[in-house]
């Protein structure tokens, strides 16, 4: 009896308790809905979505074949990067926040930003004292040295961030010893980097992954499958290329934290499962039925009107500051002639191409985007096929055979289909070559694969255009393997004007018109054929509250701020 | 009394046929061929899904005519930009769109048009604004060449090892044995697919044979490559069973070199199994260039294929289903054609023959 009347007074509280759960979901969905109105599709730009502190289980998320590796020395894709961006901590980083302060630079690692002496060329830091990695282990400052010193060693895409410091040059060589321009001191913390000449974007490099530190021990290879500790609030804990990653949290991040890190956030999602699939419908079909939580890949063109009339608040459109473009290879046939270049230059209609690209794109020439403050919009090449022809035909190179080079993801491949039709129509003999996204640009990054043309995209590393001319344009900075500057575009004026700007600190106005400049230069020998800025869509599940929405300038959408409803 | 006739055919329809020809005939001898010729020919099941094949062969070997005099465009050529005039009104191919008016609409091509354009997109466009009629027939001539070739290939290769294997025995039906057994542990898909990524991307260098990557015979070879022992072990199976039968040992004792046996003997013997063979694995081939197109390892865009098509079509499978369902349809009404000739022409050559091709 005693059982059964406690049973009863069990009953009649779990009853009472359960109404006012429902009392409370039931007002919480209005809430909810109220916000939902808000987050309509078709948003420009960035929204104004606050972190909240939001914990919940696991953020599915049905990413793209595209991550090249998840070895913060060896990846150079934004997949790789919007993983590791909370994994893997540089000494300094962006914020965490929407719109353009997430470009302001803030200690990570460090105690403070670098103390830059009055030459430009030695930058001094602090490592934060008491730092550990996820496993355990102590972070040294000697361990910055190392990570830059393993760049060089597996022949890292991002060794030529690091080449004015002192005695880099001579250890790319050798790969022994020490860089003698980085000095530490593992009882103090401090940090010292000597320069062999003053360069504008050193304080951003030093916040891109290729910097975040991993322990000295970390062996000189690509460790994507068997991860590195981390120093973020995130740890990978197992990637299977092409099927799954899983980031969790790390254990150590607490005490981190504790030594006085504020700008990166704890993150919400105690785990985050990233699905690998191959195909853009197949990813937004899983999203919108709740298999994932966020679909990272961009709905196939002809869904948007369902995304439109049915999902509308489930959806966010941004323009982050990237250029789709071709790229020609100056040191093979028929792309060595400028002439060839600027027939195709002239040939492809680049408002085909935005149409291509479901017309969330808008058509661009140069080779900056329009985010840019150095941005002069010019128009060298409106589309005029005949011209092409003339040129191609004044080349001499007509009638010949040309390898058209693209990954097999998303609409780009059809960039490649379009502008293979281009390069017959003006009298080359062009045929397609597709290979798997995720081994692609290492594939026409190596001199040995000799692409001819091809397709090639770049979202900024840092809101600086030396991350587009220097990385890309500098003929002094193609490399045999992971080579960055497809074209292998060498210009020696281009190389000169881009080696004084470099030592440029301030970016004035006088300076962003030399920069502009520059790039009407460099399109005049057609290094590129750039086409568009494209637009983008993030799309969620409906159990995810977009109010904790954050668009980074430069990691885009913010995996780890997100919040459940 | 029944009259007998003067001359009769031995066909060995039936039994009763046979029991009826036999109490009267005249027996006149006929050769293997022509008795199985009358059996196929009274197979009017096989002989429509033969015609149904015919036309498709056609349809599809007449597709610059199609494409030159009907739709005025070629299987690669892009029209994104261009407009068509449908009913006095005028559309465009593919229909803009993105973030317009502060809200996202659809991109999406024009849909089959049948005469409405005047020939132009009957079954509609890709979002290349290629035409998917032109496209479909050139797909069906990369398809069927891909399917045809590859067969010859395979079973040529087949039954020269199935020969040797069977007819020498010994080490050498070993070594032969277990190269089949080999590529029996493989599952098909996977082996085609394994071989045409890597091919795909660097061609194929053996010494002086080089095929450029996008080269159709990639595929090909591919094909006929993964599934010889499918067709060489059950061929290798009946060599054997007839290297033991007296006609053999009589050549033997005759004289006869090895070849001669091989060729004048065995194969002769063997012959009508080789020719289902044939007819079947075309079918076989077709869907297995179309599986490896469709997976990126097969026919490499931007020449058409029915695999690649269906590729295509996935894209637009939501508001276009029938970019997708039409290739489909085209596969599935060749192999049915193939398979149901097969059959008859299986039943017709050696009824109690048990060939089929299994993986």
């Amino acid at each position: 009896m005693r059982r059964r009347q406690r049973w009863t007074w069990l009953l009649s509280v779990g009853a009472l308790v359960a109404g006012f759960a429902l009392l409370a979901a039931a007002c919480g969905g209005k809430s909810s809905n109220a916000n939902k109105n808000t987050n309509t599709a078709g948003s420009q730009g960035t929204s104004g979505g606050t972190a909240q502190n939001k914990p919940f289980a696991n953020f599915r998320i049905a990413y793209d074949t595209g991550t090249d590796y998840l070895d913060p020395g060896l990846s150079y894709t934004v997949e790789g990067w919007a993983i590791m961006w909370n994994v893997y901590l540089p000494l300094v980083g962006y914020k965490h926040v929407n719109g353009p302060d997430g470009a302001t630079l803030v200690p990570y690692l460090a105690k403070s930003l670098p103390q830059i002496s009055s030459d430009g060329k030695t930058y001094k830091l602090t490592l934060r004292k008491g730092l550990k990695y996820s496993d355990g282990t102590a972070v040294k400052a000697s361990d910055f040295r190392a990570t830059i010193e393993r760049d060089y060693k597996v022949d890292s895409p991002g060794v030529g961030f690091f080449s004015n410091i002192v005695g880099a040059d001579a250890f790319s060589k050798t790969k022994k010893g020490h860089i003698s321009g980085i000095t530490t001191n593992d009882s103090t913390g401090a940090i010292t980097i000597k320069l062999t000449q003053p360069q504008g974007d050193f304080q951003n490099i030093l916040g891109t992954t290729f910097a975040a530190l991993i322990p000295a021990a970390t062996p000189a290879k690509d460790q994507s499958t068997h991860p590195a500790p981390s120093t973020g609030p995130y740890m990978i804990q197992s990637y299977k290329p092409n099927r799954s990653a899983i980031v969790v949290r790390n254990p150590q991040w607490k005490s981190n934290k504790g030594t006085g890190i504020t700008d990166v956030p704890n993150g919400n999602p105690d785990k985050m499962t990233f699905d690998i699939l191959g195909d853009p419908g197949v990813a937004l079909t899983r999203t919108l039925k709740g298999q994932d939580d966020y679909d990272f890949q961009q709905p196939p063109p002809d869904r948007l009107n369902t995304l439109q009339s049915k999902y509308s608040n489930q959806t966010k459109v941004y323009t982050p500051a990237n250029t789709y473009y071709f790229f020609m290879n100056t040191r093979l046939k028929p792309f060595s002639d400028v002439r060839v270049r600027q027939a195709v230059n002239y040939a492809i209609n680049r408002q085909a191409l935005v149409r291509i690209y479901g017309g969330l794109a808008n058509p661009t020439e140069n080779i900056l985007p329009p985010t840019y403050p150095q941005y002069k919009k010019h128009t060298l090449y409106p589309y005029n096929l005949a011209k092409a022809k003339q040129l191609v035909a004044a080349s001499g190179f007509k009638g010949m055979s040309v390898t058209v080079w693209n990954h097999d993801r998303g609409q780009d491949p059809k960039a490649t289909a379009y502008l293979t039709d281009v390069l017959n129509k003006i009298g080359f003999k062009a045929k397609e070559k597709i290979i798997n996204s995720s081994v692609y640009w290492t594939t026409i990054g190596n001199q040995a694969t000799k692409a001819q043309i091809g397709f090639a995209d770049w979202f900024q590393d840092y809101p600086h255009p030396l991350d587009w001319f220097d990385v890309l344009l500098n003929g002094t900075r193609i490399t045999q393997t992971h080579n960055n500057n497809y074209s292998n575009f060498d210009n020696k004026a281009v190389n000169a004007k881009i080696e004084a700007l470099k030592k440029q600190t301030k970016l004035t106005s006088s300076v962003n018109d030399q920069w502009a400049a520059l790039d009407k230069q460099a399109m005049q020998q057609g290094a590129w054929a750039p086409f568009i800025n494209r637009q983008f869509v993030d799309t969620f599940n409906s159990d995810i509250d977009l109010g904790c929405y954050i668009n980074h300038v430069l990691y885009q959408f913010d995996f780890a701020t997100i919040c459940h409803k | 009394m029944a009259q007998p006739a003067a001359e009769t055919e031995f066909t060995l329809d039936t039994a009763a046929e046979l029991a009826a020809e036999e109490s009267a005939a005249v027996i006149r001898g006929r050769s293997p061929w022509y008795l199985a010729w009358r059996r196929l020919r009274r197979n009017y099941v096989a002989f429509g899904f033969l015609a149904l094949f015919v036309v498709i062969v056609v349809a599809c070997l007449l597709a610059p005519v199609y494409a030159h005099h009907v739709a005025h465009t070629g299987p690669n050529d892009t029209h994104v930009l261009d407009t068509i005039t449908v009913h006095g009104k005028r559309i465009d191919v593919v229909s803009k769109g993105g973030v317009l008016g502060g809200k996202l609409v659809a991109s999406t091509p024009v849909g089959p048009q049948w005469f409405a354009a005047g020939g132009k997109y009957m079954l509609g466009a890709d979002t290349l604004g290629r035409d998917i009629g032109v496209r479909l027939l050139y797909g069906g001539r990369t398809s069927l060449i891909v399917g045809i070739v590859s067969s010859l290939i395979c079973v040529v290769a087949a039954t020269i090892l199935a020969l040797l294997a069977g007819f020498y025995g010994g080490w050498l039906d070993f070594v032969i044995t277990r190269f089949f057994d080999l590529f029996y542990a493989f599952p098909v898909i996977l082996l085609g697919i394994a071989l045409g990524a890597a091919l795909a991307i660097n061609g194929i260098h053996w010494g002086p044979i080089k095929v450029q990557s996008g080269n159709i015979l990639i595929p090909t070879l591919i094909i006929s490559y993964v599934l010889i022992p499918y067709v060489g072990r059950p061929l290798r199976g009946q060599v054997l069973s007839l290297r033991q039968k007296e006609f053999v040992e009589a050549a033997i004792a005759q004289g006869s070199g090895p070849l001669r046996i091989m060729f004048t003997e065995l194969l002769p013997n063997v012959a009508s199994s080789i020719l289902v063979f044939f007819t079947l694995i075309i079918a076989n081939n077709i869907v297995l260039e179309a599986a490896l197109s469709f997976l990126g390892a097969g026919v490499q865009p931007p020449t058409a294929s029915w695999g690649t098509l269906i590729s295509d079509g996935q894209g637009l499978i939501v508001t276009r289903p029938w970019f997708a369902v039409m290739p489909g349809i085209a596969i599935v009404l060749t192999v049915l054609a193939l398979n149901v000739f097969g059959d008859g022409l299986r039943d017709a050559l050696d009824p109690r023959a048990k060939v089929k091709v299994e993986h």
